[in-house]
Protein backbone atom coordinates (compact mmCIF):
# COMPACT_ATOMS: atom_id res chain seq x y z
CA UNK A 1 0.00 0.00 0.00
CA UNK A 2 2.81 2.38 0.93
CA UNK A 3 4.76 1.33 -2.14
CA UNK A 4 1.82 2.11 -4.40
CA UNK A 5 1.45 5.49 -2.81
CA UNK A 6 5.12 6.18 -3.32
CA UNK A 7 5.00 5.25 -6.95
CA UNK A 8 1.97 7.44 -7.66
CA UNK A 9 3.60 10.31 -5.87
CA UNK A 10 6.68 9.84 -7.98
CA UNK A 11 4.67 9.94 -11.20
CA UNK A 12 2.92 13.12 -10.18
CA UNK A 13 6.15 14.93 -9.48
CA UNK A 14 7.73 13.64 -12.70
CA UNK A 15 7.85 17.11 -14.27
CA UNK A 16 10.31 18.17 -11.73
CA UNK A 17 12.47 15.21 -12.68
CA UNK A 18 15.04 15.34 -10.07
CA UNK A 19 17.43 12.96 -8.48
CA UNK A 20 15.14 12.58 -5.50
CA UNK A 21 12.28 11.17 -7.58
CA UNK A 22 14.52 8.77 -9.38
CA UNK A 23 15.86 7.71 -6.07
CA UNK A 24 12.35 7.01 -4.81
CA UNK A 25 11.48 5.09 -7.95
CA UNK A 26 14.67 3.13 -8.00
CA UNK A 27 14.89 2.40 -4.31
CA UNK A 28 12.65 -0.61 -4.40
CA UNK A 29 14.18 -2.21 -7.48
CA UNK A 30 16.46 -5.20 -6.95
CA UNK A 31 19.23 -3.77 -9.09
CA UNK A 32 20.55 -1.78 -6.24
CA UNK A 33 22.09 -2.41 -2.98
CA UNK A 34 23.17 1.04 -1.98
CA UNK A 35 21.81 4.49 -2.50
CA UNK A 36 25.12 5.92 -3.62
CA UNK A 37 25.35 4.42 -7.04
CA UNK A 38 22.43 6.32 -8.51
CA UNK A 39 23.48 7.34 -11.91
CA UNK A 40 24.38 3.94 -13.13
CA UNK A 41 20.87 2.46 -12.83
CA UNK A 42 19.78 0.22 -15.72
CA UNK A 43 16.89 2.24 -17.09
CA UNK A 44 18.97 5.39 -16.88
CA UNK A 45 21.83 3.74 -18.69
CA UNK A 46 19.72 2.15 -21.42
CA UNK A 47 17.99 5.16 -22.93
CA UNK A 48 19.27 8.64 -23.38
CA UNK A 49 17.27 10.84 -21.08
CA UNK A 50 14.52 12.77 -22.80
CA UNK A 51 14.44 16.49 -22.66
CA UNK A 52 12.22 17.87 -19.97
CA UNK A 53 10.46 20.58 -22.02
CA UNK A 54 9.01 18.49 -24.79
CA UNK A 55 7.49 15.80 -22.53
CA UNK A 56 4.78 17.84 -20.90
CA UNK A 57 3.97 19.52 -24.20
CA UNK A 58 3.62 16.25 -26.01
CA UNK A 59 1.42 14.87 -23.26
CA UNK A 60 -0.73 17.96 -23.43
CA UNK A 61 -1.10 17.57 -27.19
CA UNK A 62 -2.07 13.94 -26.83
CA UNK A 63 -4.69 14.79 -24.23
CA UNK A 64 -6.17 17.50 -26.42
CA UNK A 65 -6.41 15.20 -29.42
CA UNK A 66 -8.17 12.57 -27.34
CA UNK A 67 -10.58 15.16 -26.00
CA UNK A 68 -11.42 16.37 -29.50
CA UNK A 69 -12.11 12.83 -30.64
CA UNK A 70 -14.38 12.27 -27.65
CA UNK A 71 -16.31 15.47 -28.45
CA UNK A 72 -16.82 14.41 -32.04
CA UNK A 73 -18.20 11.08 -30.90
CA UNK A 74 -20.48 12.67 -28.35
CA UNK A 75 -21.94 15.12 -30.90
CA UNK A 76 -23.97 12.32 -32.47
CA UNK A 77 -27.68 12.99 -31.64
CA UNK A 78 -29.25 10.47 -29.27
CA UNK A 79 -31.31 7.70 -30.81
CA UNK A 80 -35.03 8.41 -30.80
CA UNK A 81 -37.13 6.27 -28.49
CA UNK A 82 -39.46 4.18 -30.68
CA UNK A 83 -43.19 4.65 -30.12
CA UNK A 84 -44.45 1.13 -29.71
CA UNK A 85 -48.03 2.03 -30.67
CA UNK A 86 -46.94 3.13 -34.13
CA UNK A 87 -44.99 -0.01 -34.97
CA UNK A 88 -47.22 -2.70 -36.47
CA UNK A 89 -46.07 -5.98 -35.04
CA UNK A 90 -45.03 -8.78 -37.39
CA UNK A 91 -48.02 -10.82 -36.20
CA UNK A 92 -50.34 -8.64 -38.27
CA UNK A 93 -48.60 -9.66 -41.50
CA UNK A 94 -48.80 -13.35 -40.72
CA UNK A 95 -50.72 -15.04 -43.51
CA UNK A 96 -51.96 -17.92 -41.39
CA UNK A 97 -54.08 -15.46 -39.42
CA UNK A 98 -56.28 -14.22 -42.22
CA UNK A 99 -59.94 -14.84 -41.49
CA UNK A 100 -62.20 -15.88 -44.34
CA UNK A 101 -64.43 -12.99 -45.29
CA UNK A 102 -68.05 -14.12 -45.10
CA UNK A 103 -70.28 -13.58 -48.11
CA UNK A 104 -73.16 -11.30 -47.19
CA UNK A 105 -76.53 -11.75 -48.78
CA UNK A 106 -78.19 -8.81 -50.44
CA UNK A 107 -80.73 -8.48 -47.61
CA UNK A 108 -78.00 -8.48 -45.01
CA UNK A 109 -75.99 -5.76 -46.71
CA UNK A 110 -79.17 -3.71 -47.19
CA UNK A 111 -80.06 -4.12 -43.53
CA UNK A 112 -76.60 -2.98 -42.53
CA UNK A 113 -76.73 0.09 -44.75
CA UNK A 114 -80.15 1.08 -43.38
CA UNK A 115 -79.06 0.56 -39.80
CA UNK A 116 -75.98 2.74 -40.27
CA UNK A 117 -78.09 5.55 -41.71
CA UNK A 118 -80.63 5.28 -38.90
CA UNK A 119 -77.81 5.37 -36.41
CA UNK A 120 -76.36 8.55 -37.86
CA UNK A 121 -79.81 10.18 -37.65
CA UNK A 122 -80.27 9.02 -34.06
CA UNK A 123 -76.84 10.30 -33.08
CA UNK A 124 -77.51 13.63 -34.73
CA UNK A 125 -80.73 14.18 -32.79
CA UNK A 126 -78.98 13.12 -29.59
CA UNK A 127 -76.18 15.60 -30.20
CA UNK A 128 -78.68 18.35 -31.01
CA UNK A 129 -80.59 17.82 -27.78
CA UNK A 130 -77.33 17.81 -25.80
CA UNK A 131 -76.24 21.09 -27.35
CA UNK A 132 -79.65 22.65 -26.72
CA UNK A 133 -79.64 21.56 -23.08
CA UNK A 134 -76.16 23.01 -22.59
CA UNK A 135 -77.14 26.29 -24.23
CA UNK A 136 -80.22 26.51 -22.03
CA UNK A 137 -78.18 25.96 -18.88
CA UNK A 138 -75.63 28.58 -19.94
CA UNK A 139 -78.41 31.06 -20.67
CA UNK A 140 -79.98 30.43 -17.27
CA UNK A 141 -76.62 31.06 -15.63
CA UNK A 142 -76.05 34.24 -17.56
CA UNK A 143 -79.44 35.62 -16.57
CA UNK A 144 -78.83 34.66 -12.95
CA UNK A 145 -75.55 36.56 -12.97
CA UNK A 146 -77.24 39.61 -14.52
CA UNK A 147 -79.90 39.59 -11.80
CA UNK A 148 -77.23 39.23 -9.14
CA UNK A 149 -75.39 42.21 -10.59
CA UNK A 150 -78.57 44.26 -10.27
CA UNK A 151 -78.74 43.25 -6.64
CA UNK A 152 -75.24 43.96 -5.41
CA UNK A 153 -71.83 44.36 -6.98
CA UNK A 154 -70.02 42.64 -4.10
CA UNK A 155 -71.96 39.44 -4.38
CA UNK A 156 -71.58 39.55 -8.15
CA UNK A 157 -67.82 39.89 -7.88
CA UNK A 158 -67.68 37.03 -5.39
CA UNK A 159 -69.76 34.87 -7.72
CA UNK A 160 -67.64 35.66 -10.77
CA UNK A 161 -64.29 35.13 -9.01
CA UNK A 162 -62.61 31.82 -9.90
CA UNK A 163 -62.98 28.87 -7.54
CA UNK A 164 -59.65 27.22 -6.81
CA UNK A 165 -61.03 24.21 -4.95
CA UNK A 166 -63.21 22.78 -7.69
CA UNK A 167 -60.22 21.50 -9.74
CA UNK A 168 -58.90 18.82 -9.76
CA UNK A 169 -62.42 17.39 -9.76
CA UNK A 170 -62.76 13.65 -9.30
CA UNK A 171 -65.84 11.50 -9.61
CA UNK A 172 -66.21 7.74 -10.16
CA UNK A 173 -68.36 7.32 -13.20
CA UNK A 174 -71.20 4.83 -13.71
CA UNK A 175 -70.26 1.17 -14.16
CA UNK A 176 -72.39 -1.72 -15.35
CA UNK A 177 -73.12 -2.97 -11.82
CA UNK A 178 -73.17 -0.92 -8.62
CA UNK A 179 -70.27 -1.29 -6.16
CA UNK A 180 -70.57 -4.08 -3.60
CA UNK A 181 -70.51 -2.71 -0.04
CA UNK A 182 -67.50 -3.82 2.04
CA UNK A 183 -65.97 -5.76 -0.83
CA UNK A 184 -62.42 -7.01 -0.36
CA UNK A 185 -60.71 -7.34 -3.69
CA UNK A 186 -58.47 -10.45 -3.91
CA UNK A 187 -54.77 -9.75 -3.90
CA UNK A 188 -53.10 -10.45 -7.17
CA UNK A 189 -49.68 -9.94 -8.65
CA UNK A 190 -48.65 -9.07 -12.15
CA UNK A 191 -45.42 -9.01 -14.12
CA UNK A 192 -44.74 -5.62 -15.59
CA UNK A 193 -43.24 -6.20 -19.03
CA UNK A 194 -43.21 -2.60 -20.27
CA UNK A 195 -40.00 -1.79 -22.09
CA UNK A 196 -38.08 1.15 -20.64
CA UNK A 197 -35.84 3.06 -23.01
CA UNK A 198 -32.98 5.28 -21.88
CA UNK A 199 -31.24 7.79 -24.10
CA UNK B 1 -44.45 60.12 -30.66
CA UNK B 2 -47.46 58.68 -32.37
CA UNK B 3 -46.78 55.09 -31.22
CA UNK B 4 -46.97 55.60 -27.44
CA UNK B 5 -49.99 57.83 -27.86
CA UNK B 6 -51.99 55.16 -29.71
CA UNK B 7 -51.07 52.57 -27.12
CA UNK B 8 -52.63 54.59 -24.37
CA UNK B 9 -55.61 55.49 -26.53
CA UNK B 10 -56.57 51.98 -27.61
CA UNK B 11 -57.56 50.39 -24.30
CA UNK B 12 -60.00 53.19 -23.48
CA UNK B 13 -61.60 52.88 -26.91
CA UNK B 14 -62.00 49.12 -26.42
CA UNK B 15 -63.60 49.59 -23.00
CA UNK B 16 -66.13 52.04 -24.44
CA UNK B 17 -67.18 49.75 -27.30
CA UNK B 18 -67.49 46.65 -25.10
CA UNK B 19 -69.55 48.36 -22.43
CA UNK B 20 -71.93 49.86 -24.97
CA UNK B 21 -72.46 46.45 -26.59
CA UNK B 22 -73.72 44.98 -23.26
CA UNK B 23 -77.18 46.48 -23.38
CA UNK B 24 -78.23 44.84 -20.12
CA UNK B 25 -75.62 46.42 -17.87
CA UNK B 26 -77.31 49.07 -15.85
CA UNK B 27 -74.27 50.91 -14.52
CA UNK B 28 -72.13 51.69 -17.54
CA UNK B 29 -68.74 52.92 -16.39
CA UNK B 30 -65.71 53.99 -18.37
CA UNK B 31 -62.87 54.83 -16.04
CA UNK B 32 -61.75 53.38 -12.75
CA UNK B 33 -62.57 56.51 -10.80
CA UNK B 34 -66.14 56.56 -11.99
CA UNK B 35 -66.50 52.85 -11.19
CA UNK B 36 -65.38 53.20 -7.59
CA UNK B 37 -67.68 56.19 -7.22
CA UNK B 38 -70.52 54.02 -8.49
CA UNK B 39 -69.69 51.36 -5.90
CA UNK B 40 -69.93 53.84 -3.09
CA UNK B 41 -73.28 54.98 -4.44
CA UNK B 42 -74.79 51.46 -4.48
CA UNK B 43 -73.55 50.76 -0.97
CA UNK B 44 -75.07 53.89 0.36
CA UNK B 45 -78.29 53.73 -1.65
CA UNK B 46 -81.54 52.23 -0.39
CA UNK B 47 -81.47 48.43 -0.04
CA UNK B 48 -83.02 46.62 -2.97
CA UNK B 49 -86.61 45.54 -2.48
CA UNK B 50 -85.80 41.86 -2.99
CA UNK B 51 -84.85 39.54 -0.15
CA UNK B 52 -81.98 37.26 -1.17
CA UNK B 53 -82.08 33.52 -0.69
CA UNK B 54 -79.47 30.91 -1.54
CA UNK B 55 -80.61 27.48 -2.65
CA UNK B 56 -78.71 24.32 -3.51
CA UNK B 57 -79.45 21.78 -6.24
CA UNK B 58 -77.79 18.58 -4.94
CA UNK B 59 -77.49 15.86 -7.57
CA UNK B 60 -76.85 12.22 -6.90
CA UNK B 61 -75.13 11.32 -10.17
CA UNK B 62 -75.85 7.92 -11.77
CA UNK B 63 -74.11 4.92 -10.25
CA UNK B 64 -74.96 2.46 -12.98
CA UNK B 65 -75.02 2.82 -16.77
CA UNK B 66 -78.33 3.26 -18.53
CA UNK B 67 -80.01 0.43 -20.43
CA UNK B 68 -79.55 0.52 -24.16
CA UNK B 69 -82.42 1.59 -26.41
CA UNK B 70 -83.42 -0.89 -29.18
CA UNK B 71 -81.50 0.92 -31.91
CA UNK B 72 -78.44 1.06 -29.70
CA UNK B 73 -78.66 -2.69 -29.11
CA UNK B 74 -78.95 -3.41 -32.81
CA UNK B 75 -76.06 -1.11 -33.64
CA UNK B 76 -73.85 -2.60 -30.95
CA UNK B 77 -74.44 -6.09 -32.35
CA UNK B 78 -73.72 -4.90 -35.87
CA UNK B 79 -70.48 -3.23 -34.82
CA UNK B 80 -69.27 -6.32 -32.99
CA UNK B 81 -70.08 -8.47 -35.99
CA UNK B 82 -68.31 -6.15 -38.43
CA UNK B 83 -65.23 -5.89 -36.24
CA UNK B 84 -65.03 -9.64 -35.95
CA UNK B 85 -65.29 -10.04 -39.71
CA UNK B 86 -62.56 -7.53 -40.44
CA UNK B 87 -60.12 -8.80 -37.80
CA UNK B 88 -57.26 -11.28 -37.91
CA UNK B 89 -57.19 -14.51 -35.94
CA UNK B 90 -55.91 -14.14 -32.41
CA UNK B 91 -53.40 -16.44 -30.70
CA UNK B 92 -56.17 -18.15 -28.75
CA UNK B 93 -58.18 -18.81 -31.90
CA UNK B 94 -55.13 -20.25 -33.65
CA UNK B 95 -54.63 -22.61 -30.72
CA UNK B 96 -58.28 -23.66 -30.95
CA UNK B 97 -57.84 -24.45 -34.64
CA UNK B 98 -54.64 -26.40 -34.00
CA UNK B 99 -56.32 -28.42 -31.28
CA UNK B 100 -59.27 -29.17 -33.52
CA UNK B 101 -56.91 -30.31 -36.30
CA UNK B 102 -55.01 -32.53 -33.88
CA UNK B 103 -58.22 -34.08 -32.59
CA UNK B 104 -59.33 -34.85 -36.13
CA UNK B 105 -55.94 -36.44 -36.83
CA UNK B 106 -56.29 -38.58 -33.70
CA UNK B 107 -59.64 -39.89 -34.87
CA UNK B 108 -58.13 -41.28 -38.06
CA UNK B 109 -57.22 -44.92 -38.19
CA UNK B 110 -53.61 -44.56 -39.14
CA UNK B 111 -52.77 -42.26 -36.28
CA UNK B 112 -49.23 -42.40 -35.06
CA UNK B 113 -48.57 -40.36 -31.96
CA UNK B 114 -44.86 -40.27 -32.70
CA UNK B 115 -45.57 -38.15 -35.76
CA UNK B 116 -46.68 -35.29 -33.61
CA UNK B 117 -44.02 -32.67 -33.83
CA UNK B 118 -44.52 -30.47 -30.84
CA UNK B 119 -46.22 -32.52 -28.19
CA UNK B 120 -44.94 -36.01 -27.71
CA UNK B 121 -45.21 -37.07 -24.12
CA UNK B 122 -46.19 -33.81 -22.50
CA UNK B 123 -49.59 -33.19 -21.03
CA UNK B 124 -51.62 -31.10 -23.40
CA UNK B 125 -53.75 -28.28 -22.09
CA UNK B 126 -56.07 -27.46 -24.92
CA UNK B 127 -57.40 -23.99 -25.49
CA UNK B 128 -60.91 -25.26 -24.83
CA UNK B 129 -59.82 -26.42 -21.37
CA UNK B 130 -58.47 -22.96 -20.68
CA UNK B 131 -61.76 -21.44 -21.75
CA UNK B 132 -63.66 -23.69 -19.38
CA UNK B 133 -61.36 -22.79 -16.51
CA UNK B 134 -61.90 -19.11 -17.20
CA UNK B 135 -65.68 -19.56 -17.27
CA UNK B 136 -65.56 -21.31 -13.91
CA UNK B 137 -63.56 -18.48 -12.41
CA UNK B 138 -66.00 -15.90 -13.73
CA UNK B 139 -68.95 -17.69 -12.20
CA UNK B 140 -67.31 -17.56 -8.78
CA UNK B 141 -67.69 -13.77 -8.73
CA UNK B 142 -71.17 -12.46 -7.99
CA UNK B 143 -71.63 -8.80 -8.97
CA UNK B 144 -74.25 -6.68 -7.21
CA UNK B 145 -77.58 -6.55 -9.03
CA UNK B 146 -78.16 -3.51 -11.23
CA UNK B 147 -81.44 -2.64 -9.53
CA UNK B 148 -80.72 -2.74 -5.82
CA UNK B 149 -83.71 -4.23 -4.02
CA UNK B 150 -85.09 -0.78 -3.17
CA UNK B 151 -88.54 0.02 -4.46
CA UNK B 152 -88.20 2.32 -7.45
CA UNK B 153 -91.16 4.43 -6.40
CA UNK B 154 -89.96 5.08 -2.88
CA UNK B 155 -88.99 8.68 -3.30
CA UNK B 156 -87.18 9.10 -0.01
CA UNK B 157 -84.41 6.61 -0.74
CA UNK B 158 -81.31 7.79 -2.54
CA UNK B 159 -80.68 4.27 -3.84
CA UNK B 160 -83.58 4.28 -6.28
CA UNK B 161 -83.05 4.60 -10.05
CA UNK B 162 -79.29 4.06 -10.01
CA UNK B 163 -79.11 4.76 -13.74
CA UNK B 164 -80.42 8.34 -13.48
CA UNK B 165 -79.28 11.44 -11.67
CA UNK B 166 -81.53 12.39 -8.76
CA UNK B 167 -82.17 15.79 -7.20
CA UNK B 168 -82.99 16.47 -3.56
CA UNK B 169 -86.27 18.23 -2.78
CA UNK B 170 -87.44 19.43 0.60
CA UNK B 171 -90.93 20.21 1.83
CA UNK B 172 -91.04 23.63 3.42
CA UNK B 173 -93.60 26.01 4.87
CA UNK B 174 -93.81 29.13 2.80
CA UNK B 175 -96.40 31.51 4.13
CA UNK B 176 -99.47 29.42 4.66
CA UNK B 177 -98.68 26.54 2.30
CA UNK B 178 -96.38 23.58 2.41
CA UNK B 179 -94.41 23.43 -0.81
CA UNK B 180 -91.79 21.13 -2.28
CA UNK B 181 -88.66 23.16 -3.02
CA UNK B 182 -84.95 22.87 -3.50
CA UNK B 183 -83.34 23.46 -0.09
CA UNK B 184 -83.03 27.21 0.41
CA UNK B 185 -82.22 29.60 3.21
CA UNK B 186 -82.15 33.38 3.65
CA UNK B 187 -78.96 35.26 2.89
CA UNK B 188 -77.20 36.95 5.81
CA UNK B 189 -74.96 39.99 5.64
CA UNK B 190 -71.28 39.26 5.30
CA UNK B 191 -71.41 35.96 3.44
CA UNK B 192 -71.34 35.12 -0.23
CA UNK B 193 -74.32 33.41 -1.82
CA UNK B 194 -72.34 30.20 -2.20
CA UNK B 195 -71.84 30.13 1.55
CA UNK B 196 -75.57 30.63 1.94
CA UNK B 197 -76.17 27.61 -0.25
CA UNK B 198 -73.69 25.55 1.77
CA UNK B 199 -75.46 26.61 4.92
CA UNK B 200 -78.78 25.62 3.36
CA UNK B 201 -77.41 22.12 2.73
CA UNK B 202 -75.88 21.77 6.17
CA UNK B 203 -78.95 22.99 8.00
CA UNK B 204 -81.25 20.30 6.63
CA UNK B 205 -82.61 18.49 9.67
CA UNK B 206 -81.51 14.90 10.00
CA UNK B 207 -79.50 14.70 6.81
CA UNK B 208 -75.72 14.34 6.78
CA UNK B 209 -75.06 15.09 3.14
CA UNK B 210 -71.64 16.02 1.84
CA UNK B 211 -71.55 17.64 -1.56
CA UNK B 212 -68.95 19.29 -3.80
CA UNK B 213 -70.12 22.66 -5.05
CA UNK B 214 -69.35 23.33 -8.70
CA UNK B 215 -68.02 26.87 -8.77
CA UNK B 216 -68.86 30.19 -7.19
CA UNK B 217 -71.45 31.32 -9.71
CA UNK B 218 -75.17 30.55 -9.42
CA UNK B 219 -76.66 28.37 -12.12
CA UNK B 220 -80.16 29.85 -12.09
CA UNK B 221 -82.51 32.12 -10.24
CA UNK B 222 -86.20 32.47 -9.40
CA UNK B 223 -87.92 35.59 -8.18
CA UNK B 224 -91.37 35.82 -6.73
CA UNK B 225 -93.39 38.56 -5.10
CA UNK B 226 -94.80 38.17 -1.66
CA UNK B 227 -98.60 38.31 -1.39
CA UNK B 228 -99.70 41.85 -0.58
CA UNK B 229 -100.54 41.26 3.05
CA UNK B 230 -97.06 39.96 3.86
CA UNK B 231 -95.13 42.59 1.96
CA UNK B 232 -93.14 44.47 4.58
CA UNK B 233 -91.75 47.91 4.09
CA UNK B 234 -89.26 47.79 1.31
CA UNK B 235 -89.39 44.07 0.46
CA UNK B 236 -91.44 43.35 -2.60
CA UNK B 237 -90.50 39.71 -2.85
CA UNK B 238 -87.60 37.32 -2.83
CA UNK B 239 -84.92 36.25 -5.28
CA UNK B 240 -83.62 32.74 -4.96
CA UNK B 241 -80.24 31.91 -6.51
CA UNK B 242 -79.54 28.23 -7.17
CA UNK B 243 -76.12 26.62 -6.85
CA UNK B 244 -75.20 23.24 -8.27
CA UNK B 245 -73.58 20.57 -6.14
CA UNK B 246 -72.65 16.95 -6.65
CA UNK B 247 -73.30 14.49 -3.82
CA UNK B 248 -69.95 13.08 -2.72
CA UNK B 249 -70.72 10.84 0.27
CA UNK B 250 -73.09 8.06 -0.51
CA UNK B 251 -74.40 7.10 2.91
CA UNK B 252 -77.68 5.26 2.96
CA UNK B 253 -79.25 7.46 5.56
CA UNK B 254 -82.98 6.98 5.70
CA UNK B 255 -84.54 10.41 5.38
CA UNK B 256 -88.03 11.31 6.56
CA UNK B 257 -90.52 10.36 3.94
CA UNK B 258 -92.67 13.39 3.93
CA UNK B 259 -90.02 16.06 4.06
CA UNK B 260 -87.29 14.76 1.69
CA UNK B 261 -87.46 13.39 -1.83
CA UNK B 262 -84.89 12.20 -4.37
CA UNK B 263 -86.47 12.91 -7.71
CA UNK B 264 -85.61 12.41 -11.38
CA UNK B 265 -85.95 15.32 -13.81
CA UNK B 266 -89.18 14.04 -15.37
CA UNK B 267 -90.75 13.49 -11.97
CA UNK B 268 -90.15 17.09 -10.93
CA UNK B 269 -93.49 18.22 -12.37
CA UNK B 270 -95.33 16.13 -9.77
CA UNK B 271 -93.65 18.02 -6.97
CA UNK B 272 -92.87 21.59 -7.96
CA UNK B 273 -95.12 24.50 -8.80
CA UNK B 274 -95.29 25.34 -12.53
CA UNK B 275 -93.50 28.71 -12.45
CA UNK B 276 -90.78 27.42 -10.15
CA UNK B 277 -90.43 24.29 -12.23
CA UNK B 278 -90.00 26.32 -15.40
CA UNK B 279 -86.92 28.05 -13.98
CA UNK B 280 -85.47 24.99 -12.32
CA UNK B 281 -85.75 22.76 -15.39
CA UNK B 282 -83.45 25.07 -17.36
CA UNK B 283 -80.30 24.22 -15.47
CA UNK B 284 -80.96 20.59 -14.55
CA UNK B 285 -79.38 18.43 -17.23
CA UNK B 286 -80.65 14.87 -17.37
CA UNK B 287 -79.46 13.53 -20.69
Amino acid sequence: MAGIVCRTVSRIISSQASCSSSVVAVRHSHWFTSMLSLKTSVPLRAEPKKKKKVDPRREMMMKERLKKKLKRLEKVPPELIPIEDFITSAKSFDETRIREAPKLSFEESERRAHLLKEWSRYKRTQHQTEMDVIQEALEAQRQALDELKLESEELYKAAVSPDTDVFPFQHEGPCYTPPITNYEAPEGKFNDITRVYTQ
Amino acid sequence: MAAPFTRVYRPLWRIITTTTSNGRVRNVSYTRQQWSAQNVKTAGAAASPWALHGAVCVQRLPVVSQDRSPIEEKFMELMQQMELERSLLADHELKLLDDAARMSRKQEEDYDSDEEEDYKDKEIVTAQDLEDVWEQKLKEFQPAPRTQGVNQKDVSSSERCLADSLILLVKKDIGSQKLWLLPQIQWQMGETLRQTAERALASLPGADLKATFLGNAPCGFYKYKYPKDIQKEGTVGAKVFFFKAVLSSHKHLPLEKNSFAWVKKDELQDFLKPEYLKQVRRFIMAL
